[in-house]
């Protein structure tokens, strides 16, 4: 039909043109595309088929080649050996939940306690709590670990969870704004029903807010299972090292040995891109459009 | 009677009020507010934690000023800002355009380009001193050649500013393909009509309407690139060959936790808080003084 179309003239180019264009404009978006997810793909790729080579495979062949036979020798070597890297997971796990759980639970608290309700001091907190946000973490790293090893605290699970699990201003304002938008009509509902703040907040707010707190909690777990500067500062020796402490202080003492390390990056990284997978629907409209600028 | 328990009933909400409020408050005081506090009082002491804080005036601040490797450190980040934040947003942008298209399948894409940012920084450091290793690594099987990309100076920054626009790419497509879809497509439709070509719709049309959105990826993406320490601890640990990948994060960190001076990496820490402030409020002037264009 486009070949017919073709012939008959000028009406018919004129109708065609615009169909070809957006044609070429999807092959070259398709190939955009494609080429820089590739590119994003093949360091998490080729690292990952290089944890699965053997130590022989691997320094006879190049990088480029698939891992033959397929061994979970590095991975089997790190959580056994004596490098403290099972720990390292489980330290890293426990710490990441309580923190998140924390900080959400009492982030969500606070954020309820800025937008509904009144008392005196609000707005001069809530202020207050915004201009720490200015502040960057550099800036707090080295009075906040004066102030945690003159109590006592240095190298301890309090260390690592303490200073972030009361809450985040970051989280406070983003909530804050959220409940703002919530209708006035249902809360008020509820107060006339008797229903205390507590009870609000569990049975209308809480649940009228479910993508913008999982995208939070979602948020902090990425954040605080990829720490790496303040643990590398509060802790030392193996009892506290997390995993990214870990992977740095095994790459420098096995530096070459490139199947190990690789299965050490592979296990820091991949818990995280599932759990991101698993909640991409959310997090993906959230980042843009909930106002997580 | 009903001024009884109007009164009760605010007395009540002043109480949950607090209440909500206590454990941030303590949080955030003792956490943040203090070490805030602590920080400019720091910056007058001299203290190695052995001995007691000793009072010493501005001789922190002067040092610091005229110590040569801090102000190198600061010409390494401002180098490594000045490559990697224009070439993110340029990339992302051009990404972002054909995100925006949506494409069947673009949403497979878009959590595809996103999962750099998801992941650990420093063990993405890691997986790149791989890919830049000499003798086993990925780049050299692939140009095969032996480039010693981590032990030459003159590479060791333009490596770190790659890892950091990879990783940071989607993330920034992200938001641009949202401030692009945002825009609403009457005015796209209406310069298409007057004739304007693909370039004066960009120009003209999209690139001013996407002001906020550009106003924040490049504030967000100054202040987090210039605290950049990871990637960098990865790739060039103590500063690297001839100290070429030495940024100002890092050398707040050896300051404190090599040399133990404490009251230095402070004066550091606050010069870079300054330079943060300044750039931000320039930011902001620029993109107000530029009209703006509301987008319903």
């Amino acid at each position: 039909m486009v070949a017919t179309l073709e012939k008959t003239g000028v009406g018919a180019d004129q109708e065609i043109r615009p169909r070809r264009r957006t044609l070429v404009l999807d092959v070259i978006t398709y190939t955009v595309l494609v080429v820089s997810s590739l590119l994003v793909l093949g360091p998490f790729l080729l690292s990952t088929m290089t944890s699965l080579k053997s130590s022989k495979q691997f320094a006879a062949e190049p990088a480029t080649s698939f891992p033959s036979p397929l061994t979970a020798d590095s991975y089997v070597g790190l959580i056994q050996g004596n490098y403290g890297f099972g720990r390292s997971i489980l330290v890293t796990a426990v710490v990441s939940l309580v923190i998140v759980v924390g900080q959400t639970v009492f982030s969500v608290f606070a954020a309820y306690a800025f937008a509904r309700l009144e008392f005196p001091g609000r707005d001069f907190l809530f202020w207050a709590y915004l201009s720490t946000l200015m502040v960057p973490g550099v800036v707090t790293m080295i009075p906040l670990y004066l102030l945690l090893s003159e109590s006592g605290l240095r190298n301890t699970f309090w260390a690592l969870v303490l200073p972030f699990v009361f809450g985040s201003p970051y989280a406070i304002f983003l909530l804050r704004q959220h409940f703002l938008s919530l209708p006035t009509d249902l809360i008020s509902a509820a107060r006339l029903d008797g229903a205390g703040h507590l009870r609000i907040l569990w049975h209308v707010v809480v649940p009228l807010s479910k993508p913008v707190v999982s995208t939070l909690a979602v948020i902090t777990a990425v954040t605080h299972w990829n720490s790496f500067l303040w643990p590398l500062i509060i802790t030392s020796g193996d009892r506290w090292q997390v995993i990214t402490v870990a992977t740095a202080n095994l790459q420098t003492q096995f530096n070459g040995n490139w199947t190990l390390v690789m299965a050490a990056t592979t296990i820091a990284i991949v818990p995280l891109l599932a759990l991101f997978v698993a909640f991409h629907k959310t997090i993906v409209s959230s980042l843009t459009i909930k106002g997580f600028n | 009677m009903p001024g009884v328990v109007r009164s009760t009933r605010r007395r009540r909400e002043i109480l949950s009020g607090y209440a909500f409020l206590l454990p941030s408050l303590i949080g955030i005081s003792v956490f943040l507010a203090v070490p805030i506090v602590t920080v400019v009082w720091l910056s007058f002491q001299k203290w190695d934690l052995i001995g007691p804080a000793e009072f010493i005036g501005l001789d922190n601040f002067r040092a610091v000023l005229t110590d040569g490797r801090f102000l190198h450190s600061l010409i390494v980040t401002t180098l490594f800002v000045a490559a990697a934040l224009p070439l993110q947003t340029v990339l992302g942008l051009g990404l972002g355009m054909f995100l925006e298209r949506r494409v069947p399948g673009s949403a497979v894409f878009r959590v595809v380009l996103l999962l750099p940012w998801v992941a650990a920084p420093l063990a993405l450091g890691i997986v790149w001193k791989w890919i830049f290793a000499p003798t086993d690594g990925l780049l050299n099987a692939i140009v095969g050649q032996r480039i010693e990309w981590l032990a030459t100076p003159s590479l060791v920054l333009p490596a770190i500013v790659v890892v950091s626009v990879w990783t940071n790419i989607g993330y920034v497509s992200l938001f641009f393909a949202a401030g692009l879809r945002a825009i609403p497509s009457d005015v796209v439709d209406a310069s298409r009509i007057d004739g304007a070509g693909r370039w004066h719709r960009f120009r003209y049309i999209s690139l001013p309407l996407l002001r906020p959105t550009m106003f924040f990826v490049l504030v967000t993406g100054l202040i987090s690139s210039f605290q950049v320490f990871d990637t960098a601890y990865a790739l060039a640990p103590n500063g690297g060959p001839e100290r070429a990948g030495d940024v100002v994060t890092g050398r707040i960190y050896y300051e404190a936790f090599q040399s133990f001076q404490f009251g230095r990496a402070a004066v550091m820490a606050l010069v870079l808080f300054v330079i943060l402030v300044v750039f931000t409020l320039l930011q902001q002037r620029y993109f107000r003084s530029r009209t703006t264009y509301e987008v319903a």
